[in-house]
């Protein structure tokens, strides 16, 4: 076989030679070249091995529809699956073929196509039922080595990105059709967004010589000043290399740009630009498709869809193949055989399905005149050859004509591209006429026009865009004339497959050539009850590979209405689904990945944490010191037992700034927090704080925190780290839903001011250093009560307040001034001991307390009698959030989960959180029935001031419980650990150290 | 002010500004409350911003304000008006002033750059001068004001360097 | 991916929103004069309707105020949009024209594309 260049077509390519690797080969095509293009130019045509047979594939179409030209782009972090015919070369490029092993000639994977009789319909479901055990052994690690696509790209940072935009219209395609449509708005009030998938305008007119003239100048010029009139407008933008992969509701499409397009970006740029597209009118002007025909072999490198034959002579200046054979059931194919003849590349025959009688008059003559072999009322009934087709057979007549060939052109018609249009869920009609589907029903602002609402007339098209388009106010009039070079009108016959001559193992008629499905698996699954076409799809895996069976989803349908006897409308369609095409991970993660998967809140101390060493935690979206690191080598356990003990010993300062922090005030305000919270506010006297907890209407415990009442009309709310978005929303919402009839407003100042706790016996000390005019004596500031100070330029409010069990203090600054403070603080506090610690000391000495932690000792099925929390609940208020729950018979049960603390027998055994509480001191080896638990360990840390492990458990009947011998799960072993059900407070259960 | 990124096409700045949330009905005596302090009237419709040439005066929803100070002050004197407006029952104002960072972003792409982060349509029609905007950008809240040629962008202080290195992401790709 | 009219804030995007579920469940005045039942009816039920549905959204991360939607819960159709002090539309406005993509049954899946 042999390729020649037609140098007549070069206005899309300079002559600029390209060189590329193909499988290691040094491959040289032209700037502009595809793949694909560039290997038909050297004459190879065998690219690929197919999914399950491991069949010899070649170049089957020339567009983003390609089942077969699959390859992994080496050069671009090993893109795999990438299509052929869509990717252009670069200089340097590396392509590599799939899916073959040892090489792409040798084919070991292709001893499959003799087992096929094994791989049918289904195979994958009958065959691999069972022993046990043997498919993750067996099965699935040799399926893996043998089938499937290309290989997992290479681990690499991509720099995709997403970019957003609105606009009144969008055009989908730069087609004829969608280039009528743009003029239309030049100049007017309309945003546009015009969206091409290849790099260049024109569409289907620079495939084919089918139009002269447009308006009295060449297609080629036309396009380029219709092109140059569109980008003078300031309304309109054009989106090159781009895809529309969804058409989602609320006229919302994305499309993905490819910027690897003829050379590689920049390593500091994006390969791919997600663009997220939000419209009011879209206007799909997408296109045709052409699809196959089933015949014996019809997968064989050397078939070649005929659209795409004549598109790689027009567009890309190369003819693969002087003397193909044209197999054709409609009129699309007539302007092939001219563009070959006009070339001097005589078809060596043309074989039409269509009787002589319709076939149009123009076409006979032009075969008569030009001394073409043709036959009417024909078919190809199949075709042989190994790794290329080297024999065609013709049925003509009720004979078989057996022609040698190189190259078999097939056209089973066009098909409108409803894909998008079904994604907006639009629905498409069958046209008995085209045997094709066509929109019908809009069910958003969805225009389609041109081919892509099955209009293949070009004379029709301005009067049918005009029509839909009129509703616009606005639009500019157009004047298109057209001279064509062939007949307008489109017939078709039908015919969707082919009965083949003879049978081997060797001869399919394919379906879905990507995912090797065959006729006959279609008709087995028909046989086996699989006769709904979802199941059918399903079952036989028809229509699933990545290009969804664009060039051949319709000619299943056909098929299967044969077989059934039903009409195609009656078979329906299966669904299409997003994405139109194959698109990248990268791309749809796009910079929300690594250091950007979620934002990062920083405390106005942060620069002090790190230079201090601080190990960070992530509590919700914050970085909060998990321990200070005080020297080279200190583990985690080390730092903490140092901080734990040191606070206790002298005092410790925690950054808490990123506690949630709520104002609220108003007329109503105390009524608002004695429904909020259980707790009563109504007696609290101003200037005073509380513990506070928040339930839901389940009464299940939702957040706690410290309320401060100033007075009656205005309060400040501290909330839990994680709890903070939470709880202000809910405020929000029942002041705005259930109790709209209450004045009260809230504000989040969780950022204005920067919180710090101090606490420990010397931490009285420190804070009169700091703020030598404030009196913190026992007396003039007790324990739970707050007051604004002068500080600076501003004001501190500072608090009475501990969550360590020692005396404490809060204070609360605005940010700007936070750094200073702390650091004033540190220089006071440093002969004094004072240490700083982080949220895993402040977890420990809060367990040694008793004092819970909100989402780890709750788990929102723990109400607040099940934590002996029944003094926070205002008895005497008539209702509150989930007051009425508590009394629901399954929350007022007595053998609830209940906390207790847990104490080890032996003071030196280690207790793990989260495991269980069990009644029994050994596990069986085999557990043969399910093993009875109490409940589980909640918290459990070693206590430094204890020197023993203290633990607290949520534990059915707990408080009934005290003093018993139970039994805590090792993980490690069979054997458990004794304990003793304690009450949960380990320290200073007088509270002496607290109210010091 | 600090400049931050300056390119063609876009330029952003980092300023230091006094902020206060207010909320209240938006009745006759809230307004004379807010004239008496700031000589401003209310802005007549949601998002929409007054000025004078002390303070702008944005209304975020029916029963939410946000008062700017266009010049510098001391801290002490915001925190006197905020106690001036809380001594009024009927009102909640939160000083907002370093809770908060801010960014004026100018020059002919500023929104080719911001769609990079934000769903948001600045198109004129939709976002017309003198108006604001509360909504997601770089997935966290944020506030946007449209002062003639420029767009006043504030997010939680704690987000400053997220959001900046967003920024700078979004301006490099 | 919705647009959503917010009655404060006009059309924005659906990820700035929240679905808040079924409206016009109030809460119970006065709670303990319920039984377990009844109650419980409140603080777990809701209903999931294929079609007309009054729901309940917040701006959250716009102006965090909340309203009231009906929307065609089969279709995504959001048909009206109205605030948590305005009366609610009347069924009857929307059953008469309830568009679907298929004229699709009332129960069961909608995934029909072909029209018959």
């Amino acid at each position: 076989m042999s390729s020649i260049n037609n140098t007549k077509s070069f206005h899309l390519i300079s002559s600029q030679k390209v060189s590329f690797t193909f499988d290691g080969k040094k491959i040289t095509g032209f700037k502009g070249d595809t793949i694909a293009s560039a290997l038909l130019r050297n004459n190879i045509n065998l690219v690929g091995r197919s999914f399950k047979y491991h069949r010899p594939r070649g170049i089957y179409t020339c567009g983003i529809e390609e089942p077969n030209a699959l390859v992994q782009i080496i050069s671009e972090h090993n893109e795999p699956n990438a299509r052929a015919t869509v990717k252009r070369i670069y200089e340097g490029m590396i392509v590599e073929s799939q899916n073959r092993w040892p090489s792409l000639k040798m084919d070991i994977g292709a001893v499959n196509n003799l087992l096929s009789p094994i791989f049918s319909a289904g195979f994958y479901y009958k065959t691999f039922m069972g022993p046990k055990g043997f498919w993750k052994k067996i099965y699935e690690p040799i399926i893996r080595k043998t089938a499937g696509l290309g290989k997992p790209p290479k681990e690499f940072r991509s720099k995709s990105t997403h970019h957003h935009h609105n606009v009144d219209v969008v055009i989908v395609g730069g087609g004829i059709s969608g280039l009528i449509a743009a003029l239309k708005f030049i100049d007017t009030n309309y945003d546009v967004l015009i969206i091409e998938q290849d790099s260049f305008l024109g569409g289907t007119l620079n495939n084919s010589k089918k139009i002269k003239e447009i308006n009295g100048l060449d297609t080629i010029e036309w396009i380029k000043k219709t092109e140059d009139l569109i980008s003078k407008s300031k309304n309109i933008k054009i989106l090159k290399d781009t895809t529309v992969s969804s058409y989602n509701y609320s006229n919302h499409l994305i499309a993905l740009e490819d910027k690897a397009v003829g050379s590689l970006p920049p390593n500091y740029k994006p390969e791919l630009v997600l663009h997220k597209i939000r419209t009011q009118h879209t206007i799909l002007a997408n296109g045709y498709i052409e699809r196959i025909l089933s015949f014996r072999n019809n997968d064989l490198p050397g078939v070649m869809l005929a659209g795409s034959f004549e598109k790689f002579i027009h567009r890309y200046g190369v003819v693969p193949e002087t003397n193909p054979i044209i197999f054709t059931n409609n009129s699309s194919t007539f302007s092939l055989l001219k563009s070959l003849v006009e070339l001097n590349c005589k078809p060596s025959a043309y074989v039409d399905n269509r009787e002589e009688n319709s076939i149009e008059k123009s076409t006979l003559d032009y075969l008569k005149n030009n001394n073409i072999l043709f036959y009417t009322g024909a078919e190809v009934e199949g075709c042989d050859g190994r790794n290329i087709i080297r024999e065609a057979f013709i049925r003509h007549k009720g004979n078989i004509i057996k022609l040698k060939t190189n190259m078999l052109c097939v056209s089973g018609g066009i098909n409108p591209d409803v894909n998008l249009f079904t994604q907006s869920k639009g629905l498409i009609k069958w046209d008995d006429n085209l045997f094709t589907f066509k929109p019908e029903n809009a069910f958003q602002n969805t225009i389609v026009i041109g081919s892509a609402s099955g209009n293949f007339n070009f004379q029709k098209l301005n009067d049918e865009i005009k029509n839909k388009l009129n509703f616009l106010k606005g639009v500019n009039d157009t004047k298109i004339e057209i001279i064509s070079n062939v007949e307008n009108d489109y017939n078709i016959s039908e015919i969707w497959d082919i009965k083949p001559e003879k049978e081997s193992l060797w001869s399919k008629s394919f379906i879905d050539i990507q995912n090797d499905v065959t006729v006959k698996d279609l008709r087995q699954a028909i046989t086996e009850g699989f006769d709904r076409i979802e199941h059918l799809k399903r079952f036989t895996t028809n229509s699933m590979g990545t290009d969804q069976g664009k060039i051949s989803s319709i000619n299943s349908l056909g098929i299967v209405s044969k077989i059934l006897n039903k009409s195609v409308e009656e078979v329906g369609t299966t669904i299409y689904r997003p994405p139109f095409a194959p698109l990248s991970f990268s791309a749809i993660a796009g910079r929300n990945t690594y250091e950007f998967y979620d934002p990062k809140r920083k405390t106005p101390i942060h620069s002090w944490h790190i230079d201090n060493n601080a190990v960070f935690e992530d509590v919700g979206q914050w970085k909060r010191p998990w321990y200070f690191k005080n020297k080279k080598g200190e583990t985690m356990h080390q730092a903490v037992q140092r901080e734990s003990k040191q606070l206790r010993e002298s005092a410790g300062i925690l950054d808490g700034s990123t506690l949630g922090k709520i104002e609220v005030k108003g007329k109503d305000a105390l009524e608002f927090m004695n429904l909020m919270y259980t707790n009563a506010f109504t007696k609290m006297k101003p200037m005073t704080s509380r513990y506070v907890l928040m339930l839901g209407e389940d009464g299940m415990i939702k957040d706690d925190g410290i309320v401060s009442k100033i007075n009656d009309q205005h309060f400040i709310a501290t909330t839990t780290t994680g709890g903070a978005p939470k709880v202000l929303a809910d405020m929000e919402e029942y002041a705005q839903t259930e109790w709209p009839n209450l004045e009260v407003y809230m504000n989040s100042i969780t950022e204005q001011f920067s919180t710090f706790n101090i606490s420990g016996p010397k931490s009285r000390a420190i804070m009169r250093k700091v703020f030598s005019n404030i009196d913190f004596s026992n007396e003039k500031f007790p324990f739970m009560t707050f007051n604004n100070f002068k500080y600076l330029d501003t004001e501190v409010r500072i608090m009475r307040a501990s969550f360590t069990g020692e005396l404490g203090y809060e204070i609360y600054i605005p940010p700007k001034y936070a750094l200073e403070l702390w650091k004033k603080i540190f220089h006071s506090g440093k002969n004094l001991g004072l240490v700083p610690y982080g949220t895993e000391t402040m977890h420990l000495l809060r367990a040694e307390k008793g004092y819970i932690v909100v989402g780890q000792d709750t788990d929102g099925t723990v109400t607040p009698i099940d934590l002996n929390l029944n003094w926070m609940i205002g008895k005497n208020k008539k209702d509150f959030i989930g007051k009425r729950s508590l009394s629901r018979f399954d929350t007022a049960r007595e053998d609830r989960k209940q906390l207790v603390g847990i104490l080890p027998l032996d003071k030196n055994k280690k207790i793990l959180e989260g495991q269980h509480i069990l009644e029994i001191n050994k596990l069986p080896k085999k557990v043969e029935t399910p093993i009875e638990y109490l409940g589980h360990v909640t918290s459990s840390y070693h206590s430094p001031n204890l020197k023993h492990f203290v633990a607290m458990a949520l534990v059915k009947g707990g408080k009934k419980l005290m003093g018993k011998k139970v039994y805590v799960s090792d993980p490690s072993k069979s054997e458990t650990i004794p304990v003793e059900i304690v009450n949960p407070v380990f320290l200073d259960p007088k509270n002496k150290r607290l109210l010091s | 002010m600090k400049e931050l990124y300056s390119l063609r096409g876009l330029d952003v700045f980092q300023k230091d500004l006094h902020q206060i949330i207010l909320r209240g009905k938006g009745d006759e005596k809230f307004k004379k409350i807010i004239n008496k302090e700031t000589s401003l009237s209310l802005p007549p419709e949601n998002l929409k911003i007054t000025q004078n040439d002390k303070f702008l005066l944005a209304k975020h929803s029916f029963d939410q304000w946000n008062l700017f100070y266009l010049d510098r002050k001391e801290h002490k004197e915001v925190l006197k008006m905020v106690s001036n407006f809380n001594s009024h029952e009927e009102i909640l104002a939160s000083d907002y002033s370093y809770g908060q960072v801010y960014f004026e972003i100018s020059g002919k792409d500023k929104n080719y750059y911001l769609n990079k982060l934000t769903h948001f349509d600045f198109r004129i029609k939709k976002f017309p001068n003198l108006s604001m905007a509360q909504t997601l950008v770089a997935k966290i809240d944020c506030s946007i004001y449209h002062l003639n040629d420029k767009f006043i962008i504030t997010c939680n202080c704690s987000l400053e360097e997220y959001f900046k290195e967003r920024l700078l992401d979004a301006i490099n790709l | 991916m919705l647009i959503i009219n917010c009655p404060y804030c006009g059309e924005r995007d659906q990820s700035e929103f929240s679905n808040g579920g079924q409206a016009h469940v109030a809460r119970p005045s006065d709670p303990e004069k319920l039984n377990d039942k009844e109650w419980s009816e409140y603080v777990f039920v809701r209903s999931n309707p294929k079609g007309i549905f009054f729901e309940r959204w917040v701006h959250s991360h716009g102006c965090r105020k909340w309203f009231n939607a009906v929307r065609n819960t089969a279709t995504d159709e959001i048909l009206k949009i109205y605030k948590l002090n305005e009366k609610p539309p009347s069924l009857d406005e929307f059953t008469n024209n309830l568009k679907t993509p298929s004229g699709e049954p009332e129960l069961g899946s909608g995934n029909f594309t072909v029209k018959k």
